[in-house]
């Protein structure tokens, strides 16, 4: 595989369009087309890599498959392959459809970086993105005609289509033979029984439409001297010009009058540039001057003191304040900043002592209520206590249920933890009570 | 541009680019039908300092379906004695059979196929009933069932 993947004798092009029908009204037309494109018919770059090439149809894949053996082929191959026989191709094991698979991610990413040639405009791109490629980008790729909102049912190249639809009949300026406008070019150049002439000073065989071009290279042309400019009257064909010069008088002034004039002209430029700048910095010192005034007969019910210093600076010379004043007002300023700061801090401390202040004695009393809370608790468990007692003693052990407590109630043989028994004797207790 | 041309394309280029010793391509004009060229390179006295002319001939299908390949008489193109090569030049070989292709195979593969094949012989004779086959057969050499009876030669 020394050559490159190159197609033989194929006339057709490597895509397909898709012509949707015309919708006119549309508000922005997108002349952009479809392209499918054939990648088996596609040029690659260089030689590809042989472990990418289908063996069926000797192509870098196209939508490859993992066959259950470990061989890979294009999904269209392989499947056409077994129709005939269910067998690999390669090895010849029994094989069947539903023992394919996708082939791994990475044998699709080496295939769409593979390097292929645009079918139209014969850049180099990776095969992934040829489609999008046709159907955005390209310049010869085909679009629909700017005009297909009126109903023009053409295609143009991408390049031709910035312009209004081309496809109307105009004579041509040579032969006078109706061409379609965008056609015009092809044919002057190629088909015109007219297209070609000949010079009338040379004799030289050129073509009509590049009579202008022809004027820089006829020998025959009278041109002037290249220094007419610094003042050489020469006037000659162009044939005679190599001749001229060399003796030319103004052989040596006209590099150096072309060098100076370039000068004067950079020269030129700078001064208008300057003059540009001085005029802005002018206008600027006005503004200042002027802003400056203002500021000093401002009245100072906002500013405090740091204020009143800067409008020292207000009235003295106004050629030079400025940059003065700005910098007095940036200071005053800083000062107003830490003030505020100063203030800020101050006023957050005074806060906090007004808070603490009046939060301490609310946490005292809170701490005395708790006390007194708990004094009288002890009390009304002292008193319930000396209540069950007396229950206790009154009425002996009664078969109750809450009288089985009292650690002289084992006559039950009970043997329930102690805070239990006493919770439940509390609370049989102040039912009675 | 059908699947077989394009494939047949590839093919064709490769071929243009470099080919194994003791084949060359004659003609290969369109994708009907090409001729090429084979010797036997070892010293085998059959076919010492012969050459012999194959005829392919691709369907459609190609390469789903193996092409037809047949040696063609020439004046100095003879059709190589062997036990399995008839003299009207139809090939037994299931290489070319419905049952033996597989796509993979190419028109450069066959060529070696047959070369070795060639070169691998030592009978100096024509299959059994030949006379008899050569006279009566009217059918396309794939879709002759071939009994592949031997498989040393």
């Amino acid at each position: 595989m020394d050559r490159p993947h190159t197609h033989l004798s194929d006339p057709s092009p490597p895509f397909q369009i898709h012509l949707p029908p015309v919708s006119p009204g549309t508000a922005l037309p997108n002349l952009n087309l479809k392209h499918s494109v054939d990648s088996r018919a596609l040029t690659y770059d260089g030689t590809v890599d042989e472990n990418l090439v289908c063996p069926i149809c000797r192509c870098p894949f196209v939508n490859p498959v993992l066959t259950g053996c470990d061989h890979v082929f294009c999904r269209s191959c392989i499947l056409g392959s077994l129709s005939h026989r269910s067998l690999c191709p390669i090895d010849r094991l029994p094989l069947s459809d539903d023992t394919i698979t996708k082939a791994p991610k990475m044998v699709f990413n080496q295939l769409d970086s593979l390097s292929v040639e645009c079918p139209c405009c014969k850049a180099r791109i990776s095969r992934s993105t040829v489609e999008n490629h046709l159907e955005k980008y390209c310049l010869d790729a085909f679009v629909r005609c700017p005009g297909y909102i009126e109903g023009c049912p053409q295609m143009v190249k991408r390049v031709d289509s910035e312009r209004e639809c081309l496809h109307f009949l105009v004579d041509c300026p040579d032969c006078s033979e109706e061409v379609e406008q965008i056609e015009m070019k092809d044919h002057r150049e190629n088909h015109c029984t007219e297209r070609l002439m000949q010079c009338e000073r040379c004799d030289l065989e050129i073509m009509r439409c590049e009579e202008k071009q022809h004027e820089e290279s006829c020998p025959e042309f009278i041109r002037i001297c290249k220094w007419a400019e610094y003042g050489c009257q020469y006037k000659a064909v162009s044939r005679k010009h190599i001749l001229h010069l060399e003796s030319c008088q103004f052989k040596l002034i006209g590099p150096l009058a072309a060098s100076l004039k370039g000068e004067i002209s950079q020269l030129e430029d700078k001064v208008l540039d300057l003059k540009v700048q001085n005029e802005l910095q002018s206008r600027r010192i006005k503004f200042l001057e002027t802003g400056s005034r203002t500021s000093s007969d401002r009245p100072m019910d906002l500013t405090d003191l740091s204020l009143a210093n800067l409008s020292v600076s207000g009235p003295t010379d106004p050629s030079d304040s400025g940059n003065d004043y700005l910098l007095s007002l940036l200071e005053a300023q800083q000062t107003r900043i830490n003030q505020l700061t100063a203030e800020l801090s101050d006023f957050q401390g005074k806060n906090t002592m007004m808070l603490f202040n009046e939060t301490l004695p609310i946490k005292n009393e809170l701490a005395e209520l708790r006390s007194t809370q708990q004094v009288t608790c002890m009390h009304v468990r002292w008193l319930l206590r000396l209540r069950l007692q007396e229950n206790q003693r009154r009425f002996g052990v009664g078969p109750g249920p809450g009288s089985s407590s009292g650690p002289d109630g084992g006559g039950f043989g009970n043997d329930l933890p102690l805070s239990r028994r006493l919770s439940d004797s509390t609370r049989d207790v102040t039912t009675k009570l | 541009m059908s699947f077989a041309n394009k494939r047949l394309g590839k093919e064709l280029a490769k071929i243009h680019g470099s080919l194994p010793p003791g084949i060359t391509l004659v003609t290969a004009d369109g994708f009907q039908e090409w001729l090429l060229d084979i010797q036997v390179l070892d010293a085998n006295p059959i076919y010492m300092n012969k050459t012999f002319r194959l005829k392919f001939k691709f369907s459609t299908s190609y390469p789903i379906e193996p092409p037809e390949v047949t040696f063609t008489q020439q004046p100095d193109r003879p059709i190589p004695m062997h036990p399995h090569i008839y003299s009207n030049g139809i090939i037994c070989l299931d290489l070319l059979g419905q049952q033996g292709w597989s796509p993979v195979q190419n028109v450069e593969s066959i060529c070696m196929s047959l070369q070795s094949m060639l070169t691998g012989n030592t009978k100096n004779e024509r299959p059994e009933g030949d006379a008899a086959f050569v006279a009566s057969n009217r059918r396309r050499p794939r879709d002759i069932d071939f009994y592949y009876h031997d498989n040393t030669v």
